[in-house]
C-alpha cells in the first residue's frame, strides 16, 4: 500500500497538450476517481501512473519516490483494463498467477494467492477455463483477481465497467466498492461515468480538456461545485442553468422573472450578469415563481421527470437550452401544454459568474 | 411463380454455375490423373481415353526408381524447409517489430520485394554465389529463396501482430514482463494462427519455385520442378511418366491447399487486401 | 535505446529534461531481418543498377559503358516486341480472371452446400506447382493428340494450333494464366463480399431495386476497392510470368511470345551478357513500379472507406 503525489504532470504529443498542469494528492488506502468527458485527459493521466505513457513535465511519485523513469514492471502497480486484456492463450489460473511467474514466485506461494484472490472474487470453479468461455462478468472479475494476486502498491482501473451491461454494471460497482473495504489497496479510477464516480469514490477528480475542475468528496462536489462544469457535470439529470442578473435581494431572469436568493447575495454586486443554477430536485410548486409549460412528463417509478419551457421562449432549437428539468418524488397528473409555476429552494441554489464559469 | 419455387430455382441456377466455375480445375487435375495411370498407347488414342482398362502404375514406379527422383525430392525438402524455417526466424520478429513501431514506411521495401521479378535478383546474386564458390551446393538456391520466404513471413506477420491489441502487451508490461518476455509468452502464442499461415504460404511457394532453380541448380542440387522440367526436355518424351512425376510433384502442395485451405484463403486475402 | 531499470539511479533521475523510455525499443526485433533483407534484396538491386552500366558478359573484361546499354535497349526490335508481347499478355490475364473470378465470388457468396470443398477445389490451380500443370496443359495442348481439340471437335470447331501457331499462342497462354488466376481474385472479391453491410440491402429491396441493379448500384460500388486490389495484384504477377511460359513455350515459336521476363532469362542466361540483361532487368523494374503507383493512386480515389487498408 502506498500514497501517490502527482506535481504539476503536463502530456503533450508533438504540440498538442493534451494534460496541462496536473497536481493530486492520494493518501495511502484512498480510492481516488479521476472523472470527466472523454477526452479530458484522464486516461492518459492514469496510463502515465502506470508508466505506459512517458511523462512531459512534472512528477509522479508512489510512495515518496520519483518513478517518472521507472517502466511499469517495477512500479508495483496492478492495472485492470477496459477490455480486460486477458491473455486469451492462458487459463483463467494461468492469467492470475502470470505476474509471480514471471518473479519466479515459489508454486506453493502462487497458488495460495490465486486461491485466495479466487476466493474473493468466486471465481474458484472457473480456474481451468479459457477467458473465451466467460461471461463478460467473470473476465471483469478475472481481470481484478489479476490485481489481487500481485498484491500490488496501486491498483489501476481504466474504465473497467464500460463493457458491462447496465444491471452488470452495478453490481460490480458493489464489487469493486467491497473489495476495496477489504483490501483497503490505494486506488485510482478511471471513469466517464460521474455515477460510477459518486457511489464508490472517497475522493473524485473531476478533469476537463486537461486540467482538474475540482477535487473533493462525491457530496462535496454535489453540494460546492466550484464552477458550472463541476456543477453540470455531476448530479444526474444535470443542473438547471438559467442565465440572468443579481439585484435587489434577488435574481432577475432574462425575460425578467425573479427567483429568490435568501438573503445569500454577494456584496457589491447589484446588476452584475449572473447565471442561477438550481438542481433538478430542488424546485417545488409554488404561487410566485417561473411560469413554464410542461413540454415533456417522464415517470421512472420512483420519481417523475419534467422537461419545462418558461413561458416567453419558443419552441425552437435556439431555446432547447433554456428548457428546465425538474425532478419530483411524488407522482403528478400534469399533462404537456398545461402551465405551472415552480420555484427553487434558495438555500441550495448557486450562482455563477457567466464570463469564469466560477461559484460567486 | 410461386416464391419457394422460385427460391428453389435460384438455388439450382447457383449450383449449376458454381459447378460449371468449379469443373476447369476439377476436370484439370481430374485428366492429370487419368494421363499419369494410362500407358503409352491408351495416351496416345484418339479418341482419348479418360479411365483406361489397364493402369499404368508402372508409370509412377519408374519415375521413382530411376532419374534420382529421391534425390531431387530431398533436395526440395532442404532447400524448402531451410528457406521457410530461417524465414520464420527472422521474419517473426520483425512483423512484430515492424507492427509495434508503426513502421509502415518500411513494409513499402517488403511490398516492392514482392513486385520484383525473381530473375532480377537472380543476376546479381549469381555472380555473387559464383564468386563465392557456392555453385554445386544447395546454399545458394536456399538463400535464394529467402527472396521469397522472408517477405511473404514479414508481411503476414506484420497483419497479425497489428491486430492483436495492444492493451495485452501492456498488461504484460505491468505484469513486470520484459519485452522479450512480452514477445514470447504474450504476443508469440497469440500469433500462432499467423505463424501456421506464413509457414504453409512459404513452404507452397517456396516449393512451387522453378525459376532459382533452373539457373542456379548443377545437376546433384535440382530440386524437383526443375528435374521435371528436364525430364521433358532431355529425355524422351512419354506421358505417362512425365504426368506421373508432374503430380508428384505437386501432389504435397494440392494436400496441403485442401487441408489448410482456410489457413490459406485466410493469408492471401489479408496479404492482398492490405497489399494495395 | 534500453530500458531503465537501475531503481537507484532513477531515484535521481527525476528532474525534467531528461527522455528516458518507459517502452522498450523494438529494433532488436527487426535487425536480423534487417539484415537478410539488404543481402538478398537490397543489394541485388544497387549491384543490378551498377550492373547495368557496364559492358559485362561472363568471362570476359568488364568495361563501364554508362547509358550505352539503355541506348541498345532502345533500337532491339526483339525487346520492343517483346514489350508488346508482355503489355497484351499483361492486359488479357487481368481482364478475363477479373471477369470470371468476380462472377465465381457472387456464386460462392451464397449459402451452397459443401461450399468449402467446392471452394478447395477452386482454389487448387493457383497453389499447384506451375511447372507441373504447364506440362500437362502442353500434352492438352497438343493438335493431334491433345483432349482440347478432341473437345473442340465435338462442338465443331477446330482443330487449332493452340501454342503451336504465332497467331494462338498468346491467347493459349492466356487461357492458362487465367485458369491458374482466377481463384485469387475470386478470393478477394469474395473477401471484399463478405465485408459488405446487409443493411442497404434490405433498404435497396425495401425500395424495389432488382437484382441487377442491386449488383449495379450496390454490390460494384462497394467491391470497387477490392477489384482494383485485384487488378494492382494481377497485374504484377502477369508482368512477372515466367514459370507457365516458360516451360510451354521458350517464347516460341520463334520468339511469338516471348515476353520481357523470357527475353531477360536468355540474354543473361542464355547469352551470358550481364550488363545488358541487367539494362532490362532496371528497365522492366521501373515499369512494374510505375505500373504499381498507377494503379495505386486509381485505387486511392476508388476507395469509397478509407478503413479497409492502408
Amino acid at each position: 500500500m502506498a500514497s501517490v503525489s502527482i506535481r504539476n504532470v503536463r502530456k503533450s504529443y508533438g504540440p498538442v497538450e493534451i494534460i496541462k498542469g496536473v497536481s493530486i494528492d492520494i493518501q495511502d488506502g484512498e480510492f481516488v476517481i479521476l472523472v470527466g468527458p472523454s477526452g479530458c485527459g484522464k486516461s492518459t493521466l492514469l496510463r502515465m501512473i502506470a508508466g505506459l505513457e512517458e511523462i512531459s513535465g512534472g512528477t509522479v511519485a508512489i510512495d515518496d519516490r520519483v518513478v517518472n523513469d521507472m517502466p511499469p514492471k517495477d512500479r508495483d502497480i496492478a492495472m485492470v483494463f477496459q477490455n480486460y486484456a486477458l491473455y486469451p492463450h492462458m487459463t483463467i489460473a494461468d492469467n492470475m498467477s502470470f505476474a509471480l511467474r514471471l518473479k519466479n514466485t515459489a508454486k506453493s506461494e502462487i497458488t495460495a494467492k490465486v486461491e485466495r484472490a479466487a476466493g474473493i472474487l468466486g471465481l474458484g470453479p472457473l480456474l481451468d477455463r479459457f477467458p473465451r468461455q466467460l461471461s463478460g462478468g467473470q473476465r471483469q472479475r478475472v481481470a481484478m483477481g489479476r490485481a489481487i494476486v500481485r498484491d500490488p502498491k496501486v491498483f489501476l482501473f481504466d474504465e473497467p465497467l464500460s463493457n458491462l451491461d447496465a444491471k452488470l454494471r452495478v453490481q460490480m460497482r458493489t464489487e469493486i466498492k467491497e473489495m476495496h473495504q477489504r483490501l483497503k489497496t490505494t486506488t485510482v479510477y478511471v471513469t466517464h461515468d460521474q455515477i460510477e464516480a459518486m457511489t464508490m469514490a472517497d475522493k473524485i477528480v473531476v478533469m476537463h480538456d486537461g486540467i482538474i475542475e475540482q477535487i473533493g468528496a462525491p457530496l462535496d462536489l454535489y453540494d460546492h461545485p466550484a464552477n458550472m462544469f463541476v456543477a453540470g457535470f455531476i448530479g444526474s439529470p444535470a443542473m438547471n442553468f438559467i442565465p440572468g442578473s443579481i439585484g435587489g435581494d434577488g435574481f432577475t431572469t432574462e425575460d425578467g422573472s425573479r427567483l429568490p436568493l435568501g438573503g445569500r447575495v454577494p456584496a457589491a454586486s447589484d446588476g452584475r450578469p449572473a447565471v442561477y443554477g438550481v438542481r433538478p430536485e430542488h424546485f417545488r410548486l409554488a404561487d410566485e415563481g417561473l411560469a413554464a409549460e410542461v413540454v415533456v412528463v417522464e415517470p421512472t417509478g420512483s420519481e417523475t421527470q419534467m422537461v419545462l419551457r418558461p413561458l416567453g421562449t419558443k419552441a425552437g432549437r435556439e431555446d432547447r437550452k433554456r428548457e428546465l428539468t425538474w425532478v419530483l418524488r411524488e407522482r403528478t397528473g400534469a399533462r404537456p401544454g398545461e402551465v405551472v409555476r415552480i420555484a427553487p429552494d434558495p438555500a441550495l441554489a448557486h450562482l455563477f459568474n457567466p464570463d469564469t464559469g466560477l461559484r460567486l | 411463380m410461386s416464391r419457394p419455387l422460385r427460391k428453389l430455382l435460384d438455388k439450382a441456377g447457383m449450383a449449376v454455375c458454381v459447378l460449371l466455375l468449379v469443373s476447369p480445375a476439377l476436370l484439370f487435375f481430374l485428366w492429370m490423373l487419368s494421363l499419369s495411370l494410362k500407358f503409352e498407347i491408351d495416351n496416345g488414342a484418339y479418341p482419348p481415353i479418360l479411365i483406361p482398362e489397364r493402369f499404368a502404375w508402372k508409370n509412377y514406379t519408374t519415375i521413382l526408381e530411376g532419374n534420382s527422383f529421391l534425390l531431387y525430392f530431398w533436395n526440395s525438402l532442404i532447400v524448402t524447409g531451410a528457406a521457410t524455417l530461417f524465414a520464420l526466424l527472422v521474419g517473426v520478429p520483425a512483423g512484430y517489430g515492424i507492427a509495434r513501431m508503426r513502421a509502415h514506411k518500411s513494409a513499402v521495401v517488403i511490398m516492392i520485394a514482392r513486385m520484383t521479378p525473381g530473375l532480377s535478383f537472380l543476376i546479381p546474386l549469381f555472380l555473387l554465389f559464383q564468386w563465392l564458390g557456392l555453385l554445386g551446393t544447395l546454399w545458394p538456391q536456399i538463400i535464394i529463396h529467402l527472396v521469397v520466404t522472408v517477405p511473404i513471413v514479414i508481411w503476414i506477420m506484420i497483419g497479425y501482430f497489428e491486430t492483436t491489441p495492444m492493451e495485452l502487451e501492456e498488461a504484460a508490461m505491468v505484469d513486470g514482463a520484459t519485452r522479450w518476455q512480452i514477445f514470447a509468452k504474450v504476443a508469440l502464442p497469440i500469433a500462432k494462427p499467423g505463424i501456421v499461415v506464413a509457414f504453409i504460404l512459404s513452404v507452397i511457394f517456396s516449393w512451387n519455385n522453378f525459376v532459382f532453380g533452373i539457373v542456379l541448380a548443377s545437376r546433384e542440387t535440382r530440386t524437383l520442378p526443375v528435374a521435371v522440367y528436364n525430364m521433358l526436355s532431355f529425355e524422351q518424351v512419354s506421358w505417362g511418366p512425365l504426368a506421373a512425376a508432374a503430380l508428384v510433384v505437386t501432389l504435397p502442395v494440392l494436400i496441403l491447399t485442401v487441408a489448410a485451405q482456410r489457413q490459406i484463403v485466410a493469408g492471401l486475402t489479408a496479404g492482398a487486401v492490405k497489399g494495395g | 535505446m534500453s530500458i531503465l531499470t537501475s531503481s537507484d539511479r532513477v531515484a535521481g533521475a527525476a528532474s525534467v529534461g531528461r527522455t528516458k523510455r518507459l517502452r522498450p525499443s523494438y529494433w532488436p526485433f527487426v535487425v536480423p531481418a534487417l539484415v537478410v533483407v539488404v543481402g538478398v534484396i537490397v543489394f541485388p538491386w544497387v549491384f543490378t543498377l551498377w550492373m547495368s552500366a557496364m559492358e559485362w558478359r561472363i568471362g570476359e573484361e568488364q568495361r563501364f559503358v554508362g547509358l550505352q546499354n539503355y541506348v541498345r535497349l532502345a533500337t532491339d526490335v526483339r525487346f520492343l516486341e517483346a514489350m508488346g508481347h508482355t503489355l497484351v499478355y499483361t492486359a488479357l490475364s487481368v481482364v478475363a480472371p477479373l471477369v470470371l473470378g468476380t462472377a465465381a465470388a457472387l456464386a460462392f457468396n451464397t449459402k451452397l452446400p459443401a461450399r468449402g470443398l467446392l471452394r478447395g477445389i477452386f482454389v487448387m490451380p493457383m497453389m499447384a506447382t506451375p511447372v507441373a500443370i504447364a506440362l500437362v496443359w502442353t500434352m492438352m495442348f497438343h493438335p493431334q493428340l491433345g483432349v482440347l481439340n478432341y473437345l473442340l471437335s465435338l462442338v465443331g470447331i477446330g482443330p487449332l494450333q493452340w501454342v503451336y501457331h504465332p497467331s494462338t499462342v498468346i491467347l493459349s497462354l492466356v487461357l492458362v494464366e487465367t485458369w491458374q488466376w482466377t481463384p485469387l481474385v475470386m478470393l478477394i472479391v469474395l473477401g471484399g463480399l463478405a465485408s459488405l453491410p446487409t443493411e442497404p440491402y434490405e433498404s435497396a429491396q425495401i425500395d424495389g431495386a432488382t437484382a441487377w441493379q442491386r449488383f449495379r448500384y450496390l454490390t460494384l460500388p462497394m467491391i470497387k476497392p477490392f477489384l482494383m486490389v485485384a487488378v494492382i495484384i494481377r497485374s504484377i504477377d502477369a508482368l512477372k510470368s515466367f514459370d507457365i511460359l516458360y516451360t510451354i513455350t521458350q517464347g516460341g515459336p520463334g520468339t511469338a511470345s516471348e515476353t520481357i521476363n523470357l527475353y531477360l532469362y536468355s540474354v543473361a542466361f542464355t547469352y551470358y551478357d550481364i550488363g545488358y540483361g541487367s539494362a532490362i532487368a532496371v528497365v522492366f523494374f521501373v515499369l512494374i513500379i510505375l505500373l504499381s503507383l498507377v494503379l495505386l493512386h486509381l485505387r486511392q480515389r476508388s476507395a469509397w472507406n478509407s478503413g479497409d487498408g492502408k
